[in-house]
């Protein structure tokens, strides 16, 4: 980490894990296995631990993961919650704009 | 490495089903190929293949967020696809684009989702659909156990199941054998149902091989499309566990085929794993050749087991299926395009835009004759 700077809180906890020797931690939450279960943690490797062999681009694997729930802490759930999250958005290479944050409705 | 070998080739033959094997596929002299996949979020899709063209785009009723599996009826003529949320199936009408059937899985109190597996028997009476119900208390979930539902295709717009049989958790596929007399589904095992009375007549292993120095497989498949050679393929990836685990050459691909008229399952391995497919599909000309797609699109040989070609796609496609003839290869899912490719050279012949460049998700991609 010597010539890299965390430019924010996200990534000052990745150096401190690093500095406080809990790299195993993170290099066990890479493993997918399975949807809900995992709660991927918010980033997503392939099986030889490097990005090469996700979906290119990300627009193309987008709704093929967030339908069935598979990337449920980074997209809304539109198998149950928010099944209208992407009805404005048939085109997601173009229209990945739309797609808004969700939160639970008051009352 | 070109370390294939093939094993575990065992035989389910029933001698009558093999009087069946002709029935698949065949159509009219003037019949012609058309690909069925769908568009987010409501919309069902009829291509003309030869013509490279959308023929018809239907919009499907309280489908969204979108459509999940497509199962074509044996005829032609009528469309059942997965939808809202993966809680009803809606049986379109091809001529006419009218919602001839639905089911609506859910009721107050149970909720109940259809996560893929579907399927129609061979002679188009029943809609087998796999479930995993979960009961909805005021203060609790309670996830109870997983089944099969059975539809009458006849029962309108209001259907009901005939009958429901508990089977294993973790089935991704269901598919009848062609004789009708079996339901064969993709889990942690390939089990062989009776679909009338639920009971497990076999079960050919997977995760619990006994393979000795190979790790369990890894198989995960949700895109059904056997229909062109009456053959389930699938693939599999494995680990060499008397190997280095940081040596590249300990990886193993494979694919594992399943005969719906035969009932013949094989697991035959092709290359080292440098790449991934998501899906794959047999040609109905020779069921030996398999075809796997997601970033590149592949050509195996699996009686030989070895791999035939190579070319990458222009983006990741889920989902693949295949010419009648076995001529063209179609690659479809995740973005708004088919990507056509000659089943010799693998080379890129043509392409289909989806209504609007709609992106086709997780949408299954079928071959239909009419």
């Amino acid at each position: 980490m010597k010539h890299l700077k965390p430019a924010n809180a996200k990534a000052e906890k990745f150096a401190e894990a690093a500095e406080n020797g809990q790299t195993e931690e993170v290099r066990l939450m890479q493993t997918i296995a399975g949807c809900t279960a995992t709660l991927d943690p918010g980033w997503e490797v392939d099986a030889f631990g490097g990005v090469a062999a996700l979906c290119q681009p990300m627009e193309a694997d987008l709704y093929g993961c967030s339908d069935p729930c598979w990337w449920p802490a980074q997209v809304a759930d539109t198998l149950n919650t928010y099944p209208n999250w992407n009805n404005d958005a048939p085109a997601t290479e173009k229209d990945w704009r739309k797609l808004n944050s969700v939160y639970p409705e008051k009352g | 490495m070109n370390g294939a070998r093939r094993i575990m080739k065992t035989s389910l033959v029933a001698a009558a089903t093999a009087l069946v094997a002709l029935g698949t596929g065949a159509g009219t002299a003037h019949a012609k190929d058309y690909l069925l996949t769908s568009v987010k979020p409501d919309t069902l899709v009829l291509v003309d293949t030869a013509a490279r063209k959308v023929e018809k785009a239907y919009k499907v009723p309280d489908a969204e967020p979108g459509v999940l599996t497509i199962t074509p009826s044996p005829d032609g003529k009528t469309a059942y696809v997965l939808v809202n949320r993966w809680e009803s199936i809606s049986g379109i009408d091809l001529d006419s684009g009218k919602q001839v059937f639905r089911a609506d899985f859910s009721s107050g109190e149970e909720r109940v989702k259809g996560m893929f597996g579907m399927d129609i028997s061979p002679d188009g009476s029943e809609i087998a659909v796999y479930q995993s119900p979960v009961a909805l208390g005021l203060g609790e979930y309670e996830v109870k156990p997983t089944r099969i539902a059975f539809y009458d295709t006849s029962a309108g717009t209001d259907a009901e199941p005939v009958r429901t049989i508990p089977v294993p958790r973790q089935i991704t596929l269901i598919m009848y054998s062609a004789d009708g007399s079996k339901l064969y589904g993709l889990g942690r095992a390939v089990y062989v149902i009776d679909p009338k009375t639920g009971d497990i007549l076999d079960e050919h292993k997977t995760q619990s091989w006994d393979r000795e120095n190979f790790a369990p497989p890894d198989i995960l498949d949700v895109w059904s499309q056997w229909e062109q050679a009456g053959v389930m393929v699938t693939p599999y990836y494995t680990a060499r566990t008397d190997m280095d685990p940081m040596d590249p050459e300990a990886y193993v691909t494979g694919i594992l085929s399943l005969d719906l008229k035969t009932g013949a399952f094989d697991l035959s391995d092709v290359e080292n794993t440098d790449i991934f497919y998501f899906s794959s599909v047999a040609s109905p000309t020779d069921p030996d050749i398999v075809f796997g797609a997601y970033s590149q699109l592949s050509k195996f040989d699996t009686s030989a087991g070895k791999a035939l070609g190579r070319v990458d796609l222009d983006h990741s496609y889920y989902a693949i299926n295949i010419s009648s003839d076995g001529k063209e290869v179609y690659v479809g899912g995740t973005l708004g395009d088919i990507s056509v490719h000659d089943a010799e050279t693998l080379e890129k012949i043509g392409s289909i835009e989806m209504p609007g460049g709609a992106s086709q998700g997780i949408s299954s991609v079928r071959i239909i004759e009419r």
